[in-house]
């Protein structure tokens, strides 16, 4: 019960200012959870772990649910994952119940938060404990594994195997560090790069280019037209919202907070993944789903509480095996380091501390956020028309704060940002796929150590193959990742074909 | 017979050329995978070189030069001269408040669509505001380094 000290009113305080900084990057449409993140992390240099986690942890839970408020009131995603918001909440706002749809959104999001933190409370220890017998062979598979599903679930299998691994080659520039195993040359550079990247890039500074610079330019190309999209929408004009809307929701609810939570899981797959599953089989399924796309509430349920769990599940494999499951965890696992946090199967065993006020601010924050959104909504509502030519200037000044004082002053981070920032817009225009990049560059570095140590303990190949149970297991479980994508790939076509040939 | 077939797949690494080992084996991945997409795209590679090229020369397809390369200049300018007002500064973040006055000046300035009097004055006080409030939240309050 020791950790229950950590809980001072300033750590309550850091969860309420991240949750309402996150509601509001998630509520400008064009900002997300990770952008929110990525702009916070200055902050959290200057606290100390569990101030920093309560904060950040705010934020993600903050930034991942505002994006309901665009969806809802302008027809906009504020973040990929509030895509099948936009279904049934826009059409209840032209109704004129933007208020009724937002705050049973908001009651669903509670729900699937709490859920996915149950999940992370039970779950996580479990595959931590599993993950600890694990020697370098298994940790190798299992890396392997995240990037394996990653690139088949994106939309080009090719492009984001391409993807995956153009990250872990940008990962492997730099030294091959002694601390880790290394001889402590340095590699895939030219002799002038020395001087800057005998450390590789760093990591924030590349995520926050990736995430926050690139954004930018993109809608810099787009050059800002008729952007003062004023909601013309009347929150409350249609019926009112209240609590007997969920009477008979229960299995949606349950529904949608597991496949959100269990997508989370799934390194790299994406909140738009979640919410959209929920939805069709909130279609499939549902007694009646005659009014879905019209303004039908169950719709709403299905969408924000899926999303929601993501939260929950997204930090499973963070924090039990070190794997980032999507890009805002990826930008977390870079918050953890600074603060001396070593994410894997060793972290919860040996901060059993910091694993409680990880539970309790994940909690908090999903309660502080239900607090804000559903009484502050008609304030938040207004969040959606600060213009972008306000916001832009300030988040790069920001951005550039976060990568300068990262270590502690180093102006060739501040240009990684500018690198990478340009990097991801071209990417873009050319179809790598941005997610793998980033979880291959996140992982490349530990991919090559346990990939060398297991060659140069065994001197073998087929040490992967044959290792343990664990391995072949791992490998079963590669194979059928595979094979489910392709199997999707050939349906998606063949319906195609049979869609054009009617 | 099975000693033969189980040393086709031995392999031992170097101790000095550990570093090369696995970066080797990417850039071979990565350059094959390359190979491939260009191989399955060749006949779109063309087309969308010949798109992007008439964007950026003749503003085509929405594709606003002003504001784009615009905001590549304005950045590329704020960094180099952080740095510079900054050396001249040091310790103190003067780098950073100095030049992010400006630089958020002429980025807001160069986005908004409707340059009147109005949100010009809302402009040019957020670009006062905006960087004194953080350099004194960040440097001064939190003692975090800044240019």
């Amino acid at each position: 019960m020791e950790f229950l000290s950590n809980f001072s009113p300033m750590f309550f305080l850091l969860i309420v200012a991240g949750t309402l900084i996150g509601v509001i990057f998630g509520a400008i449409p064009g900002m997300t959870a990770t952008m929110a993140v990525a702009v916070s992390l200055p902050l959290t240099y200057a606290l100390d772990l569990n101030s920093g986690l309560a904060l950040l942890l705010g934020l993600y839970v903050g930034g991942i649910s505002g994006g309901m408020v665009p969806a809802v009131l302008l027809n906009i995603p504020g973040t990929p994952s509030s895509i099948t918001t936009t279904f049934d909440g826009y059409p209840m706002a032209k109704k004129g119940e933007g208020e009724r749809a937002l705050k049973v959104s908001i009651v669903a999001s509670i729900f699937g938060g709490l859920f996915s933190a149950g999940v992370l409370f039970y779950f996580a220890p479990v595959l931590a404990d599993f993950a600890i017998k694990f020697s370098y062979v298994e940790k190798f598979l299992i890396i392997f594994l995240a990037l394996t599903v990653i690139a088949s679930l994106t939309k080009n299998m090719l492009m984001g195997i391409f993807s995956g691994v153009l990250g872990v080659w940008l990962s492997l520039i730099g030294t091959y560090e002694i601390t880790n195993g290394g001889n402590g040359e340095t590699r895939l550079m030219f002799d002038f790069m020395e001087y800057y990247l005998v450390s590789g890039f760093s990591l924030l500074p590349v995520l926050i280019g990736i995430f926050g610079i690139t954004t930018i330019l993109q809608d810099a190309e787009k050059g800002f037209k008729g952007e003062a999209a004023n909601p013309t929408i009347k929150l409350t004009k249609g019926s009112k919202f209240s609590f007997r809307i969920f009477k008979g929701q229960f299995v949606n609810l349950v529904r949608s907070s597991s496949i959100g939570t269990f997508v989370g899981m799934l390194p790299g797959v994406g909140g738009s993944a979640a919410s959209v599953l929920a939805y069709t089989q909130e279609k499939n399924f549902s007694r009646d789903s005659s009014q879905m796309g019209k303004g039908a509430p169950q719709g709403l349920v299905a969408s924000e509480s899926s999303n929601n769990a993501l939260t929950g599940g997204a930090l499973v494999p963070l924090l039990s095996l070190g794997i980032p499951g999507d890009s805002t965890t990826a930008i977390l696992i870079g918050a953890f380091t600074l603060q001396g946090v070593q994410v894997g199967p060793l972290f919860i065993g040996e901060n059993i501390d910091t694993w409680y006020t990880i539970i309790i601010a994940l909690i908090v924050a999903n309660f502080v956020m239900f607090g804000i959104m559903f009484f502050a909504i008609k304030y938040i509502a207004k969040v959606v028309e600060v213009p972008k030519h306000i916001l832009y200037p300030i988040i790069v000044m920001m951005c550039v704060v976060g990568a300068y004082a990262i270590n502690y002053g180093i102006m060739f981070d501040v240009w990684t940002l500018l690198i990478f920032g340009l990097f991801g817009y071209v990417a873009c225009k050319i179809g790598i796929e941005l997610v793998p990049l980033i979880i291959g560059f996140i992982l490349g570095g530990s991919a090559e150590v346990y990939f060398v140590k297991s060659i140069e303990s065994y001197g073998n190949l087929l040490i992967f193959f044959t290792k343990s149970p664990i391995a072949v297991f791992l490998w079963v479980l590669i194979f059928i990742s595979v094979a489910f994508s392709i199997f999707i790939r050939v349906k998606a076509r063949r319906s195609e074909s049979l869609a054009s040939t009617s | 017979m099975e000693g033969q077939f189980l040393s086709l797949f031995d392999v031992s690494i170097a101790f000095e050329q550990s570093h090369l080992f696995f970066p080797k084996l990417i850039t071979y991945i990565l350059l094959g995978l390359l190979v491939i997409i260009l191989i399955s795209k060749r006949r779109r590679i063309p087309l969308a070189l010949k798109q992007a090229g008439r964007a950026v020369l003749f503003a085509e397809h929405g594709f606003d030069r002003w504001r784009f390369f615009g905001t590549l200049v304005l950045i590329i300018a704020y960094f180099y001269f952080m740095a510079v007002v900054g050396d001249a500064f040091p310790n103190t973040g003067y780098g950073f408040l100095l030049t992010s006055i400006p630089f958020v000046f002429l980025l807001a300035t160069l986005y908004v669509e409707d340059r009147s009097r109005k949100n010009l004055i809302i402009i040019s006080v957020n670009s006062v505001v905006a960087p004194v409030l953080a350099w004194y939240v960040l440097s001064q309050l939190f003692r975090i380094t800044l240019p």
